[in-house]
């Protein structure tokens, strides 16, 4: 059976429902089987001349990234979806409105710009749906009737979709939304087919799990539930914004607790509250909301109390580029607060391991009392995956939180007990054997304040040992080798959302007969010395790729293993193009 | 107003404490503020309402921020969390969210509350959290020893305002106000009997109940607010003030010259607590399964 790889981009300006067309898009193929990634770029206003595309790839089985070349792009606006004319691959389609508003010059229309080897299709789409509809606003519904035609697609799941949509803004909207997209894909249908672009028919699946389409911010919001998160503490910002949107409609429902507070100080601090007072809690943030909470993170950490922080950074300093990916914040996720600040950080790579990542941060938390930091970017917060879970819900195991056994006579409960493994025993108010006072000053077994010079190390070594544990973490792999096993002559060392165009490019380099090999890395503190320096003894070049400037991973690796790298670094505010990076292995391989 | 004198005996006086029962909520460390430090007045205050309310002890948090007041959950033997400097009322929060059977008291200072933290006390009193704010104000920077606070007086001289400080004082009793405060009242740190009465007052009030604590620094200040002058300035509320008539009690919090004593407002409506059972209930509602 032949496999489907196609990849469909839809671009217009900010209003022209260029993102919500992309949404239908995407559920209607994964309803119909296909698996599906992809991820929308949008500027930070709401309306305005702000460019928007919507790019998904869809394939038989699940792919790791979005290629350079699309198969089809559909232009909602051609000022915005001109410079783009070349990412659509050779034999590709191109699809814009024939009949504009008003006239415009030659150079400005995308039938001006169709390169040769590329198919062009002019649809009146504005005419199409001002007649199906009576107004020109169903014009995306139109595009993806036009798309659905063009290239075979049963048009019932795109119904479904569309009626779910639209449903709750009442049966008009649904009835001028179907007939839009009825108009479109009856008037694709009557045109030629583009047989170059063909959908493969999908198999039956396995039985087990089931596949659903989730964003990765949606997937950090189910692994939160199933880890039946008690509070979530948050204050808006893109793009972390939508976990706190999604928990505040779940959470009441499992008669838990959401609040939004006035900044990300609090959020961070009633987070810690709560951890402290026995809830499972966490918050959500970007790089910006991270500075600020960077000094309740040092908190938490010489508090030893549970809470989860999810960063999704974007692109930065300061305010930055809020609609744009970027993994900058990695040395602020691991050291920024005062003093030694250790904590863990983890770092999930797909979708999936949003989720996954999302539930073993609340078992990190609280079996080594720590703050968990899980790092995740716009790209991996933003980009849909069709995702497998298990019917039953991933089993997390929080059994930490337990009563502490009563005290004997005669005994004092020490909050900070000096333990083998690092970890005390640790009791929550309204516990009348184990009360005490904790303090963000340094302090001894019992939590008084104490500076003195034998306290502080064996507290900084407490709170540093006890983290040690993690690195084998029950069910939790913080690495993983993918690619060709034994001796290659290209190790890449990746990490977070870049870890997928790694992955292409590794595949792609085999391809090419260079013995490659990818080291995914999850966990980045603490930092898996040994796993990362096994496999770069197999390796005779190593090469790091990573959506930043300054090179912050490839730092981190060699400050602790003080062996050299080859660094990608690049901010292009988007993912990491994998010809990029396939490009930096050829090179390296060529020796 | 005068003071009546009466002399007290020393093995009278330790009866009577031992007899209370409120040692109970004395922990065993030794307050580490300066002899003569109006904030001693508040510890006892705490743990006689404690004492007089009958709260179990490991049922009740104090919160705290940074400074001198702040140094306070080591001094009772109740739960205790000394956060970061100006977030003892976010960490509270998050604390009765977590568990509404636990009682909260946050405690700070005027640097701590209306410096460092004055963005949070809007969000708590407008929230309406179940919590107690207890403020320590003696209008100077204590542990730092000795800067200008948001409630020095003008003309201060301190060490980080030589030439004598220029700024007019905040008026935080007018700021909770018009915030949206259920509970406000004010004392004086040396008037330890209103004082307690207000502390017993202010943690019964259902919602966000903010004591306002009047005391003089002995150490950094020696001539704005001494207990001499505080004395002479403070005075008992007016009879016959309305504590539900909001704009009563911002005529009287307008008078900065003679801090009034007692409760100024009080209002009842529904606390962050209700607002979150209120919308879980909205959402289980909504969510169920219809049968018909």
């Amino acid at each position: 059976m032949s496999k489907t790889d196609i990849q469909i981009a839809i671009c217009g300006s900010a209003g022209d429902g260029t993102i919500a067309a992309g949404d239908i898009l995407r559920n209607a193929v994964a309803a119909a089987g296909y698996r599906v990634i992809g991820f929308d770029v949008y500027p930070p206003e709401i309306r305005g001349f702000g460019k928007c595309i919507s790019r998904l790839r869809i394939t038989t089985d699940q792919s790791y990234s979005l290629k350079r070349h699309s198969d089809v792009l559909l232009s909602l606006d051609d000022s915005q979806a001109l410079p783009h004319a070349g990412e659509v691959r050779d034999m590709g389609a191109l699809i814009f409105e024939s009949q504009p508003i008003a006239p415009c010059l030659e150079g400005e229309h995308m039938s001006a710009r169709v390169l040769p080897g590329q198919i062009p299709y002019g649809f009146p789409m504005r005419e199409l749906s001002q007649q199906a509809t009576g107004g020109g606003r169903s014009r995306n519904l139109v595009a993806l009737g036009i798309i659905a035609g063009l290239l075979g697609l049963l048009p019932d799941p795109f119904r479904k979709i569309i009626a779910r949509k639209f449903g709750k803004q009442g049966p008009e909207i649904v009835a001028r939304s179907l007939a839009g997209f009825q108009a479109g894909f009856e008037d694709a249908s009557r045109t030629f087919k583009l047989d170059d672009v063909v959908f493969a028919p999908i198999g039956p699946r396995e039985p087990s799990g089931r596949v659903i389409m989730l964003s990765g911010n949606a997937a950090v919001a189910r692994g939160c539930l199933d880890a039946e998160l008690d509070t979530f503490f948050g204050y808006p910002i893109t793009p972390a914004t939508s976990i706190m949107e999604r928990l505040a409609t779940e959470l009441p429902k499992r008669g838990r607790r959401l609040l939004q507070t006035e900044d990300e100080i609090a959020a961070i601090a009633a987070t810690i509250g709560a951890g402290y007072a026995g809830a499972r809690a966490a918050t959500a943030t970007s790089g910006p909301g991270l500075a600020l909470m960077s000094e309740m993170l040092g908190l938490a950490t010489i508090t030893e109390t549970p809470c989860v922080v999810f960063v999704s950074q974007r692109g930065g300093p300061s305010t930055g580029m809020p609609t744009k990916t970027e993994q900058s914040d990695l040395n602020a996720a691991l050291y920024g607060s005062p003093g030694d600040g250790q904590r863990i950080v983890i770092a999930p790579t797909n979708v999936e391991g949003c989720y996954r990542c999302a539930g073993k941060a609340f078992e990190m938390a609280e079996r080594y009392q720590t703050p968990v930091i899980v790092l995740l970017d716009l790209y991996l917060s933003n980009r849909y995956e069709t995702v497998t879970l298990e019917e039953s819900g991933h089993a997390f195991v929080l059994d930490a939180n337990k009563p502490l056994p009563r005290l004997e006579p005669g005994e004092t409960y020490r909050r900070y007990a000096l333990t083998e493994d690092g970890v005390s025993p640790r009791a929550v108010p309204g516990d009348a054997d184990h009360m005490h006072v904790i303090t963000g000053l340094e302090h001894n077994e019992l939590g008084r304040p104490d500076d003195s010079e034998s306290m502080h190390a064996a507290m900084s070594r407490k709170r540093h040992d006890k983290l040690q544990a993690a690195l084998c973490h029950p069910d939790f792999a913080v690495t993983r080798r993918f690619g060709a096993s034994g001796r290659v002559k290209v190790g890449l060392l990746a990490w977070g959302s870049t870890f997928g165009e790694c992955l292409e490019a590794v595949f792609m380099a085999q391809a090419l007969d260079i013995p490659c090999a990818a080291l995914k890395v999850v966990m980045l503190s603490p930092f898996p010395a040994q796993a990362v320096a096994a496999f770069m003894d197999d390796c005779d070049q190593v090469l790091v790729p990573e959506v930043n400037y300054e090179g912050q991973f490839a730092q981190l690796v060699q400050g602790v293993l003080a062996r050299p790298v080859t660094r990608l670094s690049r901010v292009p505010g988007s993912p990491m193009p994998v010809e990029q990076i396939l490009d930096e292995i050829r090179r390296l391989a060529r020796g | 107003m005068s003071i009546p004198i009466k002399p007290v005996f020393v093995d009278e006086k330790l009866r009577e404490v031992q007899e209370s029962g409120r040692l109970a909520y004395r922990s065993h460390a030794l307050p580490t503020w300066c002899p003569g430090c109006g904030y001693f007045a508040i510890v006892e205050g705490v743990t006689h309402a404690c004492n007089a309310m009958n709260i179990p002890r490991d049922q009740a948090v104090v919160v705290s921020g940074i400074g001198c007041s702040s140094r306070f959950p080591f001094f009772v033997d109740l739960y205790g969390f000394h956060t970061l400097h100006g977030r003892a009322l976010p960490v509270a929060t998050g604390i009765k969210t977590a568990n509404d059977h636990l009682t909260v008291l946050a405690v700070g200072g005027d640097g701590d509350g209306f410096a460092i933290g004055g963005g949070h006390i809007a969000h708590a009193a407008k929230r309406n959290v179940d919590i107690t704010y207890i403020l320590f104000d003696n209008g100077i920077y204590g542990l730092t020893k000795g800067q200008t606070s948001p409630t020095s007086a003008v003309g201060l001289r301190t060490s980080t305002s030589p030439f004598d400080n220029p700024e007019r004082p905040l008026n935080p009793l007018l700021m909770l106000l018009s915030y949206g405060v259920s509970w406000l009242g004010q004392a004086y740190a040396g008037r330890p009997d209103h004082l307690r009465a207000m502390i017993a007052a202010a943690i019964a009030h259902r919602g966000f109940s903010y004591l306002h604590i009047l005391s003089p620094c002995v150490t950094f200040d020696k001539t704005s607010r001494t207990y001499v002058n505080l004395g002479l300035q403070v005075r008992d509320l007016p009879p016959g003030h309305d504590p539900t008539d909001l704009m009563a009690a911002m005529q009287l919090a307008r008078d900065t010259d003679h801090p009034a004593l007692g409760l100024f407002y009080h209002q009842t409506r529904p606390t962050l607590g209700d607002t979150f059972d209120e919308i879980v209930a909205r959402a289980k509602a909504k969510s169920a399964p219809v049968t018909d």
